[in-house]
Order: structure tokens, then C-alpha cells, then sequence
């Protein structure tokens, strides 16, 4: 991995958009934004980010749609989701539909950048191997 | 009555044996007839034997064949005829009682058996009504048991529908058209739902009689009608009639009525059921809303607190004080949302209390939809307006801003923008629509919508705690006006809320002036 890791930030609420750009970019990250799932596929496919932030309940393409579609690609980037939906049911189906963690809404900011820190070395790490 | 009395038995069998039937271990009529015919038969044999015996005893007296005293032998013969005389008659009045007991006996064991069949149609009434809740079903049960017992061919149950008029709830053999209404006082029914008396009625009954019959290929002959009482309320009448090989007296009116009994129990204990069946019903139905609304009220708030917790944690690190500035607002932006919900969440509780009544006054619609209109803008949800250049309303100034504003929220939410309002003064009020590019409101959930906690995007895929158009109707009730919502011209929904233009009342203006 060179430079900066990209990070994707999906979520339909502006001030979650802005604050986690800000904490990102201060934490040696390359953000980008997108606030529905149609928005954040096009930049997958265009910028092919290293993570993606992902919230599930968000206009036009909701975060579901995004995991299902990002679980059938065979290189796709790891996905944090990041919802205020704090059930198991939630929880499980991301797990099964691919997603590597998953943060429950409201989070501690540095903990929600040491999982993204531990994601992305997990998969560098498989990328070595 | 379960047995024969013991009495009747006895006799018969003393009578029997006394008349020489002893042989038969249950005599009949038809024995005791046959006895009777060969006991006079008997009689006259012996008699006209004895007769002709006296006769030739009389000829022959004298010669060979008879010596002595020709008296002594016609005495005997005379005294043996009268003997066997005095011996029918005694097993003639033994055979006479006999028969009488017989026949009682025949009367008894008839009465016996229709009351058994009388309380067995009444035990499966019983029956029906303990097994079956629904009420069609145990209805019609009773009605089938009633008609099988009287012989009837046609019966209805009517049940009371308001103060006016009675409604078929249960036909059995005829076109009577259920749901078909009498009023009281009219026809059979009405009557004696009226005087509240059972009613016999022997001979043709005149079709008019019999609302919601149509064609009748059978002419009625008897018909009866009992009252259904409940703890001395009212609930309807029941209906038997018979076509014409079936006539019907005091008796089956008087079995009828029994009939009542079950069928007003049941009726009563369906109507509490169904009274608790909807109870619960809406029990679970406020329980689940409640949930989802509790979890509704979870998702709000986390969304605010992740972005102050955000921007808290954003300022503490390396950030120009541009972003600091911008930090801060949102942080200010989110606590103030954080309190527009508290406040929605009170006003609803809020609305909930007993006098909390609003301080209704003279205000311009037209003026307070425009400046609900421009904050919309200024927030980034555009609105059009189409309103005169003033409109006055009795309302609640307060009450109507959030009127507006939370159906401005809701169109903006279901729908594409811009939201459209329009306010048309008509005649004694003013009628203020909000009307979105959504997807509408299906009819089933029309009414729905404006309770608490409902919402129409169960999944939460759009924010909100499912309290917004409960406030608005809230708010709308308290200022005597209504709201409803229906299919705008050309798709999406219009919500309607119409206001009133009339005087204040005294008791208004006094609050108004308290205030």
C-alpha cells in the first residue's frame, strides 16, 4: 500500500459527512464522500478506495444494497459499517453479506479509526500472504 | 319429568291382571279392545247357550230326557247366565280403566318425549353457544335447533342497530336478505321489538310483513316472534315461521321463548367477547407502535450525538480554525436538533393531558404559511405558496406554525421537492393543503398515519419517531378544525387541514385574555 490509505465515507446525514472527513484526514487518511449507495458504487467502481465507511439507511440505494453488491465482486475494499440500527439481526446480516466490522452509531471516533486501522492492515496482511 | 310416575305403571299392570291380561307383560289399547270383543262375544255365546238350554229344558219337561222339577233346572240355568253376566260386567269396568290408563299413558310418554327433544334442541343451543365464540356460528346453530324442534321452515335473528331500526344477522331457509333493516313499530318484527312482547300470528301472513323477502315461493301459514332481552336491554327479536302444513300455537310461542334465553345469552357474550377481542387487539397494535417507537426514538437520537461526538473529538485534533468554526456548528445545529425533538416528543405527551387547551385568536393564515415557507427555504427544503394576501383563521398562532412545519417536513421526506401549499378561504373556513410528489398514502392507512408512533416506513429507512402528523392533528383538534389526507390531482399526497373562520368564543377569548 502506497501513500495515504482511501477511505469512502457513506452516509446520508451532512454533519456525519464532514466530521469524520475532518478526524480521517487528521488521522493520515485520504477521505472521500458520498451520501447514498448509488453515489458511493460509482465511486467505488471510479476510485476503488481502500475501506468504505458505510451507513445502511440512506436514500436511493440504502447500505444493504451496497454490501450485497460488493459482496458478489471478487476484489472489493473492506467495509466498516457504520449504522445507528444496533440490533444482532442487523449486525449478522452484514457479517454474512461480507462486511468486516461493524460500528454501532453513536461511537467513539478514535475507536471507530482503530477498527478502520485494523481492518486495513488485516487485509493488507491477507493481500501479503 | 324424566319417568312415567310409578303410579300409572302400577295400575296398569293391577288392572291387566284383574282384567286377565296378565299374560302380556305390556298390555295396549289394541289388547285391551281384543280382550274386550272376545270377553262380550263370550258373553253372548253363553247367554244364548243358556237361553236355548231353558227353552228345551221348558219343551222337554216331563218326558224322558228330564225328571223332577222342570223350575229348578230354568233357575239354574238363570242363575249360572246372570253369574257370568255380573263377571263381564266386572272385567268390563276393569278393561274400561284399563284402556283409560292406557291411553294416559300414551299422552304422558308423548309430552315425555317432545320435552326430551325440547331439552335436547336447548342443550345443543347450550351447547353452541359454550363451544362457538363467533356469533354468525352460534346464530345459526340455534336457529337450526329451534326450527328442527318447532317444525318451522324459515327463522331469522334481527338484532338492534340504533334506536330506529333492527338488522338481519342470521337467516336459516329463506331469501331473507341478511343485513336487510326493519324499523321498529313496523312489520312483525319492529312490533314486537317495540312492545317487547312475544308475538303468534296463525293463518296467511301478508308478505309486507316480512321486509327483505323477495319472491317467496312458499306462502307463510303461522308465524312467531320473541323478543331477545339481556338484563333487561333489548338486543333483538327472533323469527320462526312455518309454510302451510305447520300451524303453531301457545305452546311453540312458549318454547320459543325459551329459545330466547340462550340466544340473547349469546348474543351478549359475543358482543363482550368481540368488545375484548378489539380491546387486546388495539392493546398490541399501541404495544408494538410503542416499541417502534422506542427504537424510532433510539435511531433519532444517535444520529445527532454522533456528530457533536464527532465534532468534539474532530476540534482536539491538528484543524485550521475554519474547520473549528464549522465544528461548532454543528454541534450547535445538532444539540438544536436534539431539542426539537425533546419538544416533539413533549408536545405529544403534552396533548395527551386533559385542558390544554390552546389560546385561540384571530390570525393570518396566508401570513404564517409564507414565513413557514421561508425558513423551509432558507434550510434548504424549497416551497411554493399559493395563498391570497391575507387570510384570517381562529387558531392558535404557535399551534399552526408547527401545523405547517411538520407537514412541510413530511412532504419533503415522502417526496420529491418543491412541497406545495395552497390556502383557500371558503364558506366558514379555510382550507390549507400541503401537497407532496411522493408516492401518496394507501386509503387502508389513511387514518392511521395520524396516530402516535405510527409509521408508514416501518424498516426506518427515513428518519422520524412517528409522532409528527399525530401532533398535527393534535394541534388541528384543539384549534376545532380537522385534517385529513387524500390523493393530490396528478399523484403524490395532500394533506388538508381546515380551519375555522368564525367568532371567538367567550370561553377562548377569555383564555386568550388570561394569557
Amino acid at each position: 500500500m502506497s501513500g495515504k490509505p482511501r477511505v469512502l465515507i457513506v452516509d446520508d446525514e451532512p454533519d456525519v459527512l464532514l466530521t469524520l472527513r475532518m478526524i480521517l484526514e487528521a488521522e493520515g487518511f485520504d477521505p472521500a464522500l458520498a451520501a447514498d449507495g448509488e453515489t458511493a458504487l460509482r465511486r467505488i467502481d471510479d476510485e476503488s478506495p481502500d475501506l468504505v465507511v458505510l451507513d445502511i439507511m440512506m436514500p436511493v440505494l440504502d447500505g444493504w444494497f451496497v454490501l450485497a453488491e460488493l459482496a458478489g465482486r471478487s476484489h472489493r475494499p473492506g467495509v466498516v459499517v457504520c449504522s445507528a440500527k444496533s440490533s444482532d439481526t442487523d449486525r449478522n446480516r452484514a457479517m454474512e453479506l461480507s462486511a468486516d466490522e461493524y460500528v454501532t452509531k453513536p461511537f467513539e471516533p478514535d475507536h471507530l479509526v482503530s477498527v478502520i486501522r485494523a481492518v486495513l492492515s488485516r487485509r493488507s496482511g491477507a493481500a501479503r500472504v | 319429568m324424566d319417568q312415567l310416575p310409578v303410579e300409572i305403571s302400577q295400575r296398569i299392570r293391577h288392572e291387566a291382571r284383574v282384567a286377565g291380561l296378565r299374560e302380556a307383560r305390556a298390555p295396549s289399547i289394541e289388547m285391551v279392545e281384543r280382550r274386550r270383543m272376545q270377553l262380550w262375544f263370550l258373553t253372548v255365546v253363553i247367554v244364548i247357550v243358556l237361553g236355548l238350554a231353558t227353552l228345551v229344558a221348558s219343551w222337554s219337561a216331563g218326558t224322558v230326557l228330564v225328571t223332577g222339577e222342570p223350575w229348578i233346572l230354568r233357575a239354574a240355568v238363570a242363575a249360572l247366565g246372570l253369574g257370568f253376566c255380573v263377571y263381564a260386567v266386572e272385567k268390563e269396568i276393569h278393561l274400561h280403566r284399563l284402556s283409560r290408563l292406557l291411553v294416559d299413558e300414551r299422552i304422558l310418554n308423548s309430552a315425555m318425549a317432545h320435552r326430551l327433544q325440547m331439552n335436547a334442541a336447548l342443550f345443543n343451543a347450550g351447547k353452541a353457544l359454550n363451544s362457538v365464540l363467533d356469533l354468525d356460528d352460534v346464530l345459526d346453530a340455534i336457529l337450526a335447533n329451534a326450527l328442527d324442534l318447532l317444525g318451522g321452515a324459515t327463522g331469522s335473528v334481527m338484532l338492534v342497530e340504533d334506536e330506529e331500526s333492527l338488522r338481519v344477522v342470521a337467516v336459516r331457509g329463506s331469501r331473507l336478505a341478511r343485513d336487510a333493516k326493519v324499523k321498529l313499530g313496523e312489520s312483525i318484527a319492529g312490533r314486537v321489538a317495540k312492545s317487547r312482547e312475544p308475538l303468534l300470528i296463525s293463518g296467511v301472513v301478508a308478505p309486507t310483513d316480512y321486509p327483505g323477502y323477495e319472491d317467496r315461493e312458499h306462502t307463510t301459514a303461522s308465524a312467531m316472534c320473541v323478543p331477545l332481552v339481556n338484563r333487561g336491554q333489548l338486543l333483538g327479536v327472533l323469527n320462526i315461521s312455518a309454510y302451510s302444513e305447520r300451524d303453531f300455537d301457545e305452546h311453540d310461542l312458549q318454547v320459543l321463548s325459551l329459545f330466547a334465553e340462550p340466544v340473547a345469552a349469546a348474543i351478549a357474550k359475543a358482543g363482550l367477547y368481540e368488545a375484548e377481542r378489539a380491546h387486546v387487539a388495539q392493546l398490541l397494535d399501541s404495544d408494538r407502535m410503542k416499541t417502534q417507537f422506542v427504537a424510532s426514538v433510539s435511531h433519532e437520537l444517535r444520529t445527532p450525538i454522533t456528530s457533536i461526538r464527532g465534532a468534539v473529538s474532530a476540534s482536539r485534533r491538528q484543524i485550521t480554525p475554519e474547520q473549528r468554526v464549522e465544528l461548532l456548528e454543528v454541534i450547535e445545529r445538532q444539540s438544536l436538533r436534539l431539542q426539537s425533538m425533546v419538544e416533539e416528543i413533549f408536545t405529544a405527551a403534552k396533548m395527551e393531558e386533559d385542558g390544554n387547551r390552546p389560546l385561540l385568536r384571530r390570525i393570518d393564515l396566508a401570513a404564517l404559511v409564507r414565513l413557514a415557507a421561508l425558513d423551509s427555504q432558507v434550510a434548504g427544503r424549497p416551497v411554493e405558496v399559493e395563498a391570497p394576501t391575507t387570510c384570517e383563521v381562529r387558531a392558535d398562532p404557535e399551534a399552526v406554525r408547527r401545523i405547517v412545519g411538520n407537514l412541510i417536513e413530511n412532504g419533503h421526506k415522502y417526496g420529491d421537492a418543491p412541497v406545495r401549499i395552497t390556502v383557500q378561504p371558503t364558506e366558514g373556513q379555510v382550507v390549507l393543503s400541503v401537497v407532496d410528489h411522493g408516492a401518496g398514502v394507501p386509503a387502508e392507512v389513511r387514518e392511521k398515519i395520524f396516530e402516535r408512533f405510527y409509521r408508514m416506513d416501518p424498516n426506518g429507512t427515513k428518519p422520524g419517531m412517528g409522532l409528527g402528523l399525530a401532533i398535527v392533528r393534535g394541534l388541528v383538534e384543539s384549534c376545532g378544525g380537522s385534517v385529513w389526507v387524500e390523493d393530490a390531482p396528478g399523484g403524490g399526497a395532500a394533506f388538508r387541514v381546515a380551519l375555522r373562520t368564525g367568532a371567538i368564543e367567550e370561553s377562548s377569548r377569555e383564555v386568550a385574555h388570561v394569557g
